[in-house]
């Protein structure tokens, strides 16, 4: 089954494109095996707080996604407001150098249509390039169950756990994988499969464990946090 | 601001000092020069070709003006060929106003998903001038300070691993305490046997076919 390149959103925005959608835990967008998109405006760009929580995402997503890129979207203006000139404020350039050096792709937008469109755009390129998500997005039946599971697994991102599912016949053949395999299964780069593999073969310590999760004493089973 | 057929295609690296940006001698006396004069060390040199600015011995900037996009495909195949034979980051800065603004979308297509180059938008060579002094600075901050850089992960594994195991159907926080302390990992559950897992936490059928059940 071939998926034509899936763009899901959080949800927040429903742009008009012919992709699906899904719940992500993390990035407004989804283009490919590799590349998360997150949308910003450009007046989050400006003040520190805002700018803060957005450093905050793409570190997230950098942990995530081999390639993060962020949309800047001018801000729609108020009806009757004048679009005066005004000095461009050194702190968006402070953030957009910032931005450059950590090697986060940039693109900019007038406004939503033109976001969608750059989203398109993008989806494209990562299918010229052979990273386009191939397997369905909405897995069935067994399969289905086991994406909560891999979905756990830390900084492992939604494209590479719908891989994983598709391509694992089960969680014990997916155990006995080698990063070798993983990587191929899951489309990550050799180090992702290493972090995924550590992760699996990882000698759990109960006394590590924050005594905040474990306060369990009647709780029912299958109870989840 | 364009270059001339015959001009030597020169987009090497070069070694910048410190906190400087090396000029293509055409931008001598320019408003962007006399802007970035106080802000950063400018010096400017002959022969750099196809670079407008040098901000490191990685790092390169590309000038296009309105004037170059009102005026046709020239700048296009000055980028196309500054990417061909240049292994140097390049920045490219444009001019995007209100008479050039048609044509911005089709430039950052190009610069931006053809060619994988960095483009910045700005609104006249004042901007720029500002916008290039921050882009030096920022290659002077120390790396650990960007914000945006991802930071190694400081969760410990343990608190992962036991949620991990809480996805599988009838496994809520006491039989993954109980199944993690006996199996030590995930790899080792997943090998468990139906017997060995009834050791554990009793009746287990449903975890056991989780785990290996094939529905292929």
């Amino acid at each position: 089954t071939h998926v034509p390149p899936a763009v899901p959103g959080s949800g927040k925005e429903r742009l008009q494109a012919p992709h699906q959608l899904c719940a992500l835990r993390a990035g407004d967008y989804v283009v490919s095996n590799r590349l998360a998109v997150e949308r910003t405006l450009r007046s989050e760009l400006l003040g520190s707080a805002d700018r803060r929580e957005l450093a905050q995402r793409i570190q997230r997503l950098r942990g995530v996604f081999e390639r993060v890129c962020v949309i800047v979207e001018q801000d729609r203006s108020k009806p009757g407001e004048l679009s005066r000139p005004v000095q461009r404020p050194q702190h968006y350039d402070g953030t957009l150098s910032a931005l450059v050096q950590a090697g986060v792709r940039l693109l900019f937008s007038s406004c939503q249509e033109e976001t969608a469109a750059l989203l398109r755009d993008l989806a494209l390129v990562e299918q010229r390039k052979s990273a386009a998500i191939r397997v369905p997005t909405e897995p069935q039946g067994h399969r289905r169950d086991l994406l909560n599971f891999y979905l756990s697994i830390p900084r492992l991102s939604y494209p590479a756990a719908l891989n994983m599912c598709h391509h694992f016949d089960s969680l014990r053949n997916m155990a006995n994988s080698s990063p070798q395999a993983i990587a191929a299964a899951a489309q990550v780069s050799p180090q992702k499969a290493e972090e995924i593999h550590r992760y699996l073969h990882h000698g759990f310590d109960a006394q590590l464990l924050p005594k905040s999760l474990c306060a369990t004493g009647t709780g029912p089973a299958g109870a989840r946090s | 601001m364009t270059t001339k057929p015959n001009f030597p295609v020169t987009a090497g690296s070069i070694a910048v000092p410190y906190g400087h940006v090396i000029g293509n001698e055409k931008w001598r006396g320019s408003e962007l020069a006399q802007k970035l004069q106080g802000k950063v060390r400018l010096i400017f040199e002959d022969g750099l070709g196809l670079v407008d600015f040098h901000l490191s011995n990685r790092t390169c900037i590309l000038y296009i003006s309105e004037a170059d996009l009102v005026a046709g495909d020239e700048f296009k195949r000055r980028l196309v060929k500054f990417r061909n034979t240049s292994s140097l980051g390049g920045v490219v800065i444009v001019e995007k106003t209100q008479i050039s603004d048609q044509y911005f979308l089709a430039v950052q297509k190009l610069v931006v998903l053809e060619l994988g180059m960095v483009l910045l938008p700005v609104a006249n060579q004042g901007e720029a001038s500002q916008l290039i002094t921050q882009l030096v600075r920022e290659h002077s901050k120390d790396p650990n300070s960007n914000p945006f850089l991802p930071k190694p992960c400081s969760q410990l594994a343990e608190a992962s691993v036991f949620q991990t195991v809480q996805q599988i159907p009838g496994v809520g926080k006491t039989k993954a305490l109980l199944l993690l302390q006996q199996f030590g990992s995930i790899h080792r559950l997943c090998n468990a046997s139906v017997k060995e897992l009834e050791l554990v936490v009793g009746q287990t059928g449903l975890v056991y076919q989780y785990m290996a059940a094939c529905d292929v």
